[in-house]
């Protein structure tokens, strides 16, 4: 085996053993009204769900403490930001950077369809409203 | 005279022992069944505190588990199929009445729920029969006419908490626990086995031994990847695609440029229908391949309901808005003449006669399975459920031959079957004995077909 085919084999190898399963085609757009750890297939397994612990809003970066550890999620002009205020019996709304704040409950759905990766740009990012502003 | 009520009565208490010593006990279910029964008493009973729709109210068992403008004529006013008609909470911008009783056109906000009046889709409902068979794709479930139907994970089992949010909300608010409430992970798994357990569990394997002429003529050109090249798309006449020089592609998704037909029914009203971007938000253009098999009893087709016969539908592929599309593009470079689909009408009507007779051959073989299995059932309900489903299916059977002037004799067989399924159903002590000579009729109406 030369190093070229090695390395392709290596490469391949790597790629299915981490690859996990492939991104979902899921409607986003129903997302928005699934409370915070209810979405089917997806949370618990999927997202991080767990307490805001900072927000850079100059590089676009939220930190959320879980059970599992500190994921960093990237805001970009993909992410969609939801405000889930079913605790108020109240619709689920758009939200922004401006909503994320210290201290809230988030949960939080990478791009990367993968378990366990501990940072990545954020495909959307839910924040549970628990009482009224 | 008091001797032949005498002869009456003990020819009735004998015929009820032996009728009662056929009866079989049923086996007690497993948990497999257990769980389909479940989904299917979820699938068309609970509401989800919502405004009274079931999963069933677009998916009925009765019109092969979707709806169309014929069956939407049967309903009563007030079936919550109509609910934008009478809760004023949802009488703007949830559906559009008069498309959904014209053409069975169901309103979508798939790009989103912040601009009701604008953003929306009118789409047809899809059945969900052969799910097992039309789901599994390389780029992992494709659910819906666009193949991103569900929310969460994007699979079968999350579909249904996305339609509740849709479809099943008492007002445009859509607050969970307000408005509805959203399927537990119990009646997800549940909805998810039942889904899977309806209609065909494998692909058929072409070419069958086909006897009629037009027929068999047609399955040689679906199957012919310079000519009808139906079967590029549709392998094995199912839902998945295996493309030239791309290998298999499991239930893909195409733009093959339905949206660009002229004329289309829904918006020669003059109705608002904006343009269906398919595929994610913003959508590519592109839907999911749907299994052919099921299709000639199940239209309008195509994911607006477009057209309503099945030779339309296939007339469709040997137009201008599919072969100048993505998807007609693509075929055509693949040609080593670069040709499209070009099809002349007797290859239309050929292939479509194909169409309807493995449809038939697939009602057969669902009508002999329904029919059996109420041999075996002990709970009369259950047993006429059973039958009347059977009889449904025959009857579509029946409607699917004649519609394209195909084998009369098969026709008879199955008249012959329906009748004998009606007898079963209304006979306490002969309905298994009826119920076996309507599978014998269905198995005549069968060779007819089909070596």
């Amino acid at each position: 085996m030369t190093i070229r085919r090695f390395v392709v084999a290596l490469v391949g190898m790597s790629a299915l053993l981490v690859g996990g399963p492939p991104a979902p085609s899921a409607q986003e757009m129903t997302e928005q009204f699934i409370p915070v750890g209810q979405s089917p297939g997806l949370s618990g397994k999927y997202t991080v769900i767990g307490k805001l612990h900072s927000v850079n809003a100059r590089e676009q970066i939220c930190s959320v403490a879980s059970a599992a550890g500190t994921v960093n999620a990237k805001i970009t002009e993909r992410t969609k930001i939801w405000l889930d205020r079913s605790l108020l019996r109240q619709p689920n709304a758009k939200g922004t950077i401006a909503d994320l704040k210290p201290g809230l409950t988030v949960e939080v759905k990478l791009e990367a369809h993968l378990r366990g990766v501990p940072s990545g740009p954020a495909e959307w990012i839910k924040v549970q409203v628990a009482a009224s502003p | 005279m008091r001797s032949r009520e005498l002869v009456s009565t003990a020819l009735v208490l004998l015929c009820a022992v032996v009728g009662l010593s056929g009866c079989k006990t049923a086996p007690p279910p497993d948990r497999q069944s257990q769980l389909i029964a479940k989904g299917r008493d979820l699938f068309f009973n609970e509401t989800f505190a919502g405004n009274g729709r079931t999963c069933g109210t677009c998916h009925p068992a009765e019109n092969n588990f979707t709806i169309d403008p014929a069956f939407i004529a049967t309903l009563p006013k007030d079936n919550p199929l109509f609910v934008a008609e009478f809760n004023p909470e949802l009488k703007e911008n949830f559906e559009n009445p008069a498309l959904m009783r014209e053409f069975g056109l169901i309103l979508e906000n798939l790009d989103g729920f912040d601009d009701l009046k604008n953003k929306f889709v009118m789409r047809g409902v899809p059945h969900t029969l052969g799910l097992r068979t039309s789901v599994q794709s390389p780029g992992g479930p494709r659910t819906g006419w666009s193949g991103d139907g569900a929310p969460g994970d994007g699979s079968l089992r999350s579909f249904a908490t996305g339609a509740v949010i849709q479809h099943f909300t008492k007002t445009l608010h859509r607050i969970p626990g307000v408005d509805f409430r959203l399927p537990t992970d119990e009646e997800l798994d549940a909805l998810e086995a039942f889904q899977l357990s309806l209609g065909r569990q494998q692909d058929l394997a072409l070419p069958l031994r086909l006897k009629g002429t037009v027929p068999k003529r047609g399955q040689e050109i679906f199957l012919d990847n310079t000519l009808g090249k139906c079967n590029i798309c549709h392998v094995n006449a199912g839902a998945t695609a295996n493309f030239p020089g791309r290998g298999s592609l499991g239930n893909a998704n195409f733009n093959t440029g339905v949206e660009d037909l002229p004329d289309q029914p829904a918006r020669l009203t003059g109705r608002r229908v904006p343009r269906d971007d398919g595929f994610r938000t913003p959508g590519d253009g592109t839907f999911n391949v749907p299994p052919l098999v099921e299709a000639a009893d199940t239209g309008p087709f195509f994911h607006n309901n477009a057209i309503e016969t099945i030779e339309g539908a296939v007339a469709f592929y040997d137009g201008e808005a599919f072969n100048n599309s993505p998807a007609g593009r693509a075929l055509a470079k693949a040609d080593p003449k670069d040709k499209g689909i070009e099809l002349d009408g007797t290859q239309i009507v050929a292939i479509a006669a194909f169409l309807r007779v493995i449809n038939v051959l697939e009602n057969i073989r669902q009508s002999i399975e329904l029919l059996e299995t109420s041999r075996a059932v002990s709970s009369s309900t259950e047993r006429a459920r059973l039958l009347a489903r059977a009889i449904r299916e025959t009857d579509d059977s029946a409607r699917v031959l004649r519609g394209g002037g195909l084998h009369a004799e098969a026709v008879a067989h199955l008249q012959e079957a329906r009748r004998l399924a009606d007898k079963a159903g209304r006979s306490a002590f002969l309905g298994r004995k009826y119920s076996e000579e309507a599978i014998r009729e269905q198995k005549k109406a069968r060779a007819f077909l089909v070596e």
